[in-house]
């Protein structure tokens, strides 16, 4: 079987599944959304085939170029938006993670790269780094969706106004407690996703950093995602700036992102 | 469906009429055993809540009707003329819609209220063990439970508060998520107060201070919630430690102020509060509303909620009904289908006889065929044979009238020669 035919099943399926739990944002009923959630698994099953191909095809984990590492990144948050789900029963989530897996398998899809060969490019350590780094920028946007929802939690108890979102969002307590823990593991593993990258490019070019997109972005991100967890720490999450450097940090790991593909 | 269904409910009798009809559980057997008695019923059960109490009997007769109000009279102890405008007689496939609807809580007073579910649960049970449930009683019992659950689960209808206690604990449930192992500060003895910390210790609070102007009262009403007694005047230092506060004093006054939440909120490391305001005049200060980590309701607002949810139940009602109507009609095709089946296996039979002893005697004719003739003239004569009856025996099936299914019953037992 083609790996590119895994891809788009699982692509289709995302899409299908993305539209359907959207559209029940209007429709307020239940059935829709899991009916939505079967077709997101159903992806993520050919998801993992084609991840599963790639690792066959190439003998080395699908992390060496912008499309495999954002096909990976897309699994890896729907892996953890599925175990969340399993233990929380949080619907709302999807309206944030389901575009997202999309968005970064659409990635995956449209951008064509050769595989990496290069003897430093399959290097342990670079593995390690682009490994680290992918599953700590899960985990962050992970944190990020939740901590989007506790927001709106926080907004309509206060409001006294049930929005859109109100039947569909977990208590603000669970809300918080998986965003705090989803942005703080997230965040240790990026930071040491990052030295590893840092290390790798001292072995390879002699140098800690350069001023690449990729770079710049990442540790743009970094910051920013370093203030929203200290805003969880400092319990200011709920402020409007919190929620500002929030998005702004979402937009720096998204430009960090399509930076590899300008490496 | 060979039902009839006679009753009483909220709406069409009042309390006293309803009160002489109830049947309680330990006169169930009599008086199913009663009904079962009757001529002509082959199963009964009744249903008998504080809304409603209806007789659901399984009958091949129209004719029961008049012996069941009969005996509805005799129980009520008025005259017939008086009970008839009373009561509401439904037939056949209006019974089952109106048992799904019954079970669902679409017919209840408060739409949507999860305990008549289990009243009619009760209900088929009861007669199951006093030996008064027929066949089809016993399958309209399963349908009514699956599509009652069917209905709960897709439209969520039961799940939204219709009162301002039930209102602040899906509100505290909203913010805390588990309640277990809150602590709960009820100031103040107003009886709404009383049922909002009642309501909230059935789900696993660790403890309940109740402190009162009157501290006797306050010692009164912690033993009640197997809590502790606090004074009035020290209730500053419980704002730290607990969770959920509830006002519903008739102090003229502001009981907590800004200052007490700021500073319980600092000593409490920013955990939230949600403090439930149901006294008027006012216990707590408004402005306590903008503090970050504070959750402030008050008896306006908790009215809101439950309107809103009470139109939310409304619209889930007609989205419920529609799921009745499919499953009305899917249980009506299951019966028809069930009624065709002596018909189709009858038809199936006569012409397998036929198919098999005129392959016989064709065979006979042929003189000695190989098996693999043999088994390939065999497979010719049950394929025509299948294609011939397909299209009978689904018109038997789906003809939805129960006059149009027994005329062509009547026609393919005439045609094909059946008994």
């Amino acid at each position: 079987m083609s790996p590119n035919l895994s891809l788009y099943a699982a692509l289709a399926l995302y899409a299908a599944g993305t539209i359907m739990a959207l559209a029940t944002l209007f429709t307020r009923e239940k059935r829709p959304q899991h009916i939505a959630l079967g077709m997101m698994i159903a992806g993520f099953v050919a998801h993992t085939v084609w991840i599963s191909t790639i690792c066959i095809r190439t003998h080395h984990p699908p992390l060496t170029n912008l499309p495999e590492a954002a096909g990976f990144m897309a699994w890896t948050v729907f892996a953890v938006e599925l175990a969340l789900f399993i233990r929380y029963r949080v619907h709302a989530a999807a309206f944030f993670v389901y575009p997202l897996v999309l968005m970064l398998l659409t990635v995956s899809a449209v951008v064509h790269e050769p595989f990496v060969r290069s003897p430093a490019a399959v290097s342990r350590l670079f593995i390690t780094h682009i490994f680290l780094t992918t599953t700590g920028v899960a985990g962050l946007l992970i944190g990020l969706a939740f901590g989007a929802l506790a927001w709106v939690q926080d907004r309509a108890l206060k409001s006294k106004r049930h929005g859109a979102l109100w039947d569909w969002i977990p208590s603000l307590n669970v809300c918080k407690t998986v965003s705090y823990r989803a942005l703080s593991v997230g965040f240790s593993i990026y930071t040491l996703g990052i030295l590893a990258g840092i290390l790798w490019s001292y072995r390879t070019s002699a140098e800690l950093m350069d001023l690449r997109v990729k770079q710049v972005g990442a540790v743009v991100a970094w910051v920013l995602f370093a203030i929203v967890l200290q805003a969880y720490v400092n319990d200011t999450y709920r402020t409007r700036r919190t929620a500002i450097i929030g998005a702004c940090a979402f937009v720096a790991i998204v430009v960090a992102i399509l930076g590899i593909h300008h490496a | 469906m060979p039902l009839i269904a006679v009753g009483v409910n909220h709406r069409t009798a009042a309390v006293d009429v309803r009160e002489r009809l109830s049947v309680g559980p330990a006169r169930m057997p009599e008086t199913l055993e009663a009904l079962c008695a009757l001529d002509g019923i082959d199963g009964a059960a009744v249903l008998s809540t504080c809304n409603r109490v209806e007789v659901i009997v399984s009958t091949s007769r129209e004719d029961v009707i008049e012996p069941i109000v009969g005996w509805l009279t005799t129980r009520a102890g008025t005259s017939r003329a008086e009970l008839e405008k009373h009561v509401y007689i439904l037939r056949h496939g209006d019974v089952l819609k109106h048992l799904f609807r019954v079970a669902s809580g679409l017919d209840s007073m408060i739409v949507g209220e999860p305990q008549i579910a289990g009243q009619v649960r009760a209900a088929f049970l009861a007669s199951r063990e006093c030996g008064a449930m027929s066949s089809i009683l016993s399958q309209i019992f399963d349908a009514t439970m699956r599509v009652e659950k069917k209905v709960r689960t897709d439209t969520g209808i039961g799940e939204l508060a219709v009162s301002v206690p039930y209102a602040a604990v899906e509100l505290a449930r909203k913010i805390f998520g588990d309640l277990h192992g809150l602590q709960v500060l009820l100031l103040g003895a107003g009886d709404m107060g009383e049922l909002t910390a009642e309501h909230l210790s059935s789900f696993g609070l660790e403890q309940i201070f109740v402190a009162n102007r009157s501290y006797d009262r306050a010692v009164e009403l912690a033993e009640r919630f197997q809590g502790q007694a606090v004074t009035f005047e020290g209730i500053e230092p419980y704002l730290a430690t607990c969770d959920i506060v509830i006002a519903s004093t008739a102090a003229p006054h502001f009981v907590i102020e800004t200052g007490h939440v700021e500073r319980a909120l600092a000593a409490r490391r920013k955990r939230n509060l949600f403090l439930i305001d149901l006294s008027v005049p006012r216990n707590i200060e408004p402005a306590i509303a903008s503090i970050d980590g504070a959750y402030l309701y008050n008896i306006d607002d908790l009215q809101n909620v439950v309107e809103s949810n009470r139109e939310t139940r409304l619209h889930k009602a007609e989205e419920a009904e529609q799921i009745v109507d499919r499953e009305v009609e899917a249980f009506r095709r299951r019966i028809a289908a069930q009624d065709a089946v002596p018909t189709i296996v009858e038809l199936q039979q006569r012409i397998e006889t036929i198919r098999a002893t005129e392959l016989e005697k064709c065979l006979r004719k042929f003189g000695p065929v190989s098996a693999e003739q043999r088994d390939a003239i065999e497979q010719l004569s049950t394929q025509m044979v299948n294609k011939i009856l397909h299209y009978p025996i689904l018109q038997l099936k789906e003809a939805e009238e129960p006059a149009e299914r027994e005329t062509l019953r009547k026609t393919i037992r005439k045609i094909f020669g059946l008994r």
